[in-house]
């Protein structure tokens, strides 16, 4: 027998462990040939053997019988995707999270993790501490959520004063005196950034076509975010551009296509996003590992195959005036002062001081703040930036509204806030929680993916989209693996939600008499929790 | 004839002290009444006189929810304007308004027939009903009504004669009909966008007769019968009834508008083509994770029978255990060689676990550089 030792790693310091019933297993490999992290095996497992009387022989006491066996180093540790469990036709398989796992400590001697997903350390939500506690009822008039009609749009651009608008009486008509800061009116939930690379290319094009589909069938104006990876050619040249905000982020990924597409565009984009930072991992920087460069993203990218770190920050930039005037002055060129231009920065104890230089933006050029909170995912990242850095969303979003309406400056500059949304799977709650206090629209990502597949969790479950290996074909160029998405069936999950997510945003809308989202409507909300309610400013309930 | 003035010697009749005096006078044979009010409500329903005679009220300056709850054998004469709610619920009774009123008039309406001379508020006609055992009820309105008009509607019959109003202007208000589901609207004037649950149609021989059967009583009962020519061209009418012919707006499949309406060939065809075919978890051929590699150790395939350490001792058990029947024994040139089939074999590695030799290795499938090959 092989000696073990303490320091020898075993089943039991891993964060999963699997649990096999060799009884009701048939051998038929699914599981095995399956695991894209290699984390089980076959193998022979000696048996004690009970000879029957005629067959007993003298010295056979023991059998070899083949089992499924889980590895135990820490390269092919179990990360309880769940496929094999899935795939097997006896439910022989099942998986349990352990929680003596040493895992996380026995990894750090081997370097810094990286991961993705969300934080798991942070999993208090002050949106699940509210309620919806204004119901008109003897009040004012409540709506029917199914019945009535709703005009859920948000803007996205920099929205005038009305007394700042640069109109003049033309004879019997009104007509623009100069240029006015361009203005989208689109749906208050936006697909947020995920970038070609990050995520597959059937991915990324399956999140484009329910985006097209929810507009062309559904006619819900939604827009889709690009990412920091680039745009494909294709859809740069094609109508379904004006669905699309295009995303610059400090590794200016991809720009060199999108400018030297400029003459070949049918269409203007929805909009252009300078991302400063990520909720996820605020101060760390994107982060492409090399087995995910293949060859169409080095194309799509415009780099050569390697390692692609984005910078934390945008290099050219220093202070926040100068991220204001620089970078929102030439997008707003390229595009002839016709396509909002909006920032998108990670939530931070300074964010307040960002908005209050976006509301000071004399040029009209800044159209929308991106808030993004610590829940946020992401696909690559340190583990310790993931879990310990970032700040809540909501306290943030509310601290930035009410500096804008304590300047009689609230509406002007949208806020737009995400991280975390959809965490619970009822993103019509948090997106209606956030809008009545303050936000005019909420971002996601991360339940995208988890519409097209994706199993990860906050819980740990899986989060490996950095590896390149990711087992449902979303976070990874592997076509093997790629292959397993089934683009059509994704697209559909993504737009059935969104339609759901309608419904029940109309649900919470009708019955506080808002045909309109309630922007601000901070006296809709009440909390159990004292503190909540009083940093928020709103009706403590118990 | 019972005369009543609710304000007198400075003192206003409450609701409820007028009510009562009212029904008191029912109750002792009084049919008519003549009643100035002070906005006080519920004024003319429900009643009814004992022997069944029709009672008859003029009213001035009534409250919200005159003609509430009216039951049949009762006439209203509403002289002037009327606020909110005249002929809620109404159960049979016939309420003339000789001016406007407010909003949701003949709101719940089952039966019955209220004419209004001027404009009705917003909600007006909404939720009016149809008693299978009764009449419809009617709403007849010379002018217009507010937005919101003639929601979530179960029937009865609405005229809107569009009379006095600006050509530019809904007769409807905006939003009118939404959750119509019976029931007719007769409208003379400016439609305006309706929701898909309804649909606009020209009148038919029935929808004529009723008009011009009653056309001239509700035109007599306002006063304006000098309107009737104009009211009578029919063909500038049209009507609102539920669409019976909608259905939800049923959409394409997603594969159908990936096919027909998205970027042809998909968005990455220019660098990584794709013809979107999927594969289950558990693949064959090029797109396994692994492939089992049967090598010998010792650099020569064994003889059939010569069985060596280190090499195969050709016992079969691989090609036995084999999930896929994907691995072939052949004899060549006296030496045995076992293979695996590429499109059978799934790259489960049974046999790399089962073989006692290790001749059987798992290796990386090599790297796909595109989806299909
Ligand atoms: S849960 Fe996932 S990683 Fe673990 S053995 Fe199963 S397939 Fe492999
Ligand atoms: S999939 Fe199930 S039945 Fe097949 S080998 Fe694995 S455990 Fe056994
Ligand atoms: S399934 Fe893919 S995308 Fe989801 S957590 Fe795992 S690796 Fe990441
Ligand atoms: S890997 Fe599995 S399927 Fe392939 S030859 Fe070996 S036992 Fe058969």
């Amino acid at each position: 027998m092989e000696t073990v030792t303490t320091q020898d790693i075993t089943v039991n310091d891993l964060d999963f462990i699997i649990h096999y019933n060799p009884d009701i297993c048939i051998m038929c490999g699914s599981c095995v040939a399956q695991c894209s992290f290699n984390a089980i095996e076959v193998a022979p497992q000696v048996r004690k053997h009970e000879p029957t009387q005629e067959g007993a022989k003298q010295g056979h006491k023991k059998k070899i019988l083949f089992v499924i066996r889980q590895k135990t180093d820490l390269a092919h540790a179990c990360v309880g995707c769940g496929m094999c469990v899935k795939v097997c036709p006896n439910q022989a398989l099942s998986i349990e999270a352990n929680p003596e796992s040493r895992k996380n400590l026995l990894a750090r001697t081997q370097g810094v993790i990286k991961r993705g997903g969300r934080a798991s350390s942070y999993s208090l939500r002050t949106l699940d501490k509210i309620m919806v506690g204004r119901i008109s009822q003897m009040t004012d008039p409540a709506l029917d959520s199914e019945r009535h009609t709703f005009d859920l749009r948000a803007p996205l651009g920099r929205i005038l004063k009305a007394q700042d608008l640069p109109l003049k009486v033309d004879g019997q008509s009104l007509s623009l005196e100069k240029n006015c800061p361009p203005v989208r009116w689109i749906y208050p939930l936006l697909f947020s950034d995920m970038s070609i690379g990050a995520i597959s290319t059937r991915a990324w094009e399956a999140i484009a076509l329910a985006c097209a589909y929810l507009n062309e069938e559904c006619h819900l104006p939604v827009r889709m975010c690009s990412g920091e990876g680039g745009m494909p050619l294709k859809l740069l040249k094609s109508e379904q551009l004006k669905y699309m905000l295009l995303q610059i982020g400090s590794g200016h990924f991809g720009w060199n296509r999108i400018i030297k597409s400029l003459p070949l565009m049918r269409t203007d984009p929805a909009g252009i996003i300078i991302k400063i930072g990520q909720g996820a991992k605020p101060g760390d920087g994107g982060l492409l590992p090399k087995k995910k460069v293949a060859p169409h993203i080095q194309a799509i990218r415009g780099v050569p195959e390697t390692a692609l770190h984005s910078p934390p920050t945008h290099q050219g930039l220093y202070s926040i005036e100068e991220s204001v005037q620089k970078m929102h002055l030439s997008l707003n060129a390229a595009f002839g002062f016709r396509v909002p231009v909006v920032i998108k920065c990670a939530a931070s104890l300074t964010s307040v001081a960002v908005y209050n230089n976006l509301l000071r933006d004399p040029y009209h050029i800044s159209g929308g703040f991106f808030l993004d909170g610590l829940q946020g995912g992401t696909g690559a990242a340190c583990e310790i930036s993931l879990e310990h850095t970032g700040h809540p969303i909501v306290s943030k979003l509310r601290d930035c509204y009410l500096t804008s309406v304590a300047q009689g400056l609230q509406g002007q500059i949208p806020l737009w806030v995400g991280g975390g949304v959809g965490l619970t799977g009822q993103a019509a709650a948090d997106c209606f929680k956030l809008i009545c206090l303050g936000a005019n629209g909420v971002f996601v990502g991360k339940i995208l993916l988890q519409l097209l597949g994706c199993v990860g969790d906050e819980h740990g479950r899986c989060n490996q989209c950095n590896t390149g290996k990711c087992p449902t074909g979303i976070c990874t160029q592997d076509p093997r693996l790629i292959k397993r998405l089934d683009i059509d069936r994704g697209a559909e999950a993504i737009v059935n939600y969104v339609l759901t997510f309608d419904s029940e945003l109309k649900k919470l809308l009708a019955p506080i008499g808002n045909s309109s989202l309630p922007v601000g409507r901070s006296d809709a909300l009440i909390t159990s929790d004292y503190a909540v309610a009083q940093k928020l400013g709103i009706a403590y309930a118990c | 004839m019972f005369y009543l003035n609710s304000f007198e010697n400075q003192k206003r009749m409450s609701t409820q002290d007028l009510l009562l005096r009212i029904a008191e006078q029912v109750a002792q044979g009084e049919t008519q009444f003549t009643i100035a009010a002070q906005g006080q409500h519920d004024l003319g329903g429900p009643l009814w006189n004992k022997d069944g005679t029709k009672l008859q009220f003029w009213i001035s300056n009534p409250g919200q929810r005159v003609g509430a709850m009216a039951l049949s054998n009762t006439e209203i004469v509403v002289q002037g304007s009327a606020p909110a709610d005249v002929g809620w619920l109404n159960a049979g009774g016939e309420i003339t308004v000789l001016g406007d009123c407010g909003d949701t008039a003949g709101h719940s309406a089952a039966e019955g027939k209220i004419y209004i001379a001027g404009r009705a508020g917003t909600r007006s006609g909404s939720l009016m009903k149809k008693d299978p055992t009764a009449d419809d009820p009617e709403l007849w309105i010379y002018k217009s009504t507010g937005s919101f008009s003639f929601e979530f509607m179960l029937g009865g019959k609405a005229v809107i004669c569009g009379m006095d109003v600006d050509q530019r202007q809904s007769v409807l208000g905006d939003r009118p009909c939404i959750g119509m589901v019976g029931g007719t609207v007769y409208v003379r004037g400016k439609i305006p966008e309706l929701t898909p649950e309804v649909c606009v149609k020209a009148l038919n021989a029935d929808d004529e007769s009723f008009l011009r059967q009653g056309l001239p009583q509700f035109l007599a009962k306002i006063n304006q019968i000098s309107a009737l020519d104009e009211l009578s061209k029919f063909s500038l009418w049209q009507k609102i009834v539920p669409n019976q012919s909608y259905t939800p707006v049923t959409r394409r499949s997603l594969q159908d508008f990936r096919l027909e309406s998205w970027i042809s060939g998909g968005i990455f065809q220019d660098v990584f083509p794709d013809k979107f075919a999927s594969n289950g978890l558990v693949a064959r051929g090029i797109y396994r994770l692994r492939v089992p590699i049967w090598r010998n150790n010792l650099g020569a395939a064994p003889k059939e029978k010569d069985k060596r350490v280190n090499s195969c001792r050709d016992c079969r058990i691989c090609a036995v255990n084999c999930p896929e029947a994907a691995i072939s024994r052949e004899v060549q040139n006296e030496q045995v060689v076992y293979t695996s089939n590429a499109e059978l074999c799934i790259g489960c590695g049974i046999c790399v676990g089962v073989c006692p030799e290790g001749i059987w290795v798992l290796e990386d499938n090599f790297e796909l550089k595109s989806m299909d090959g």
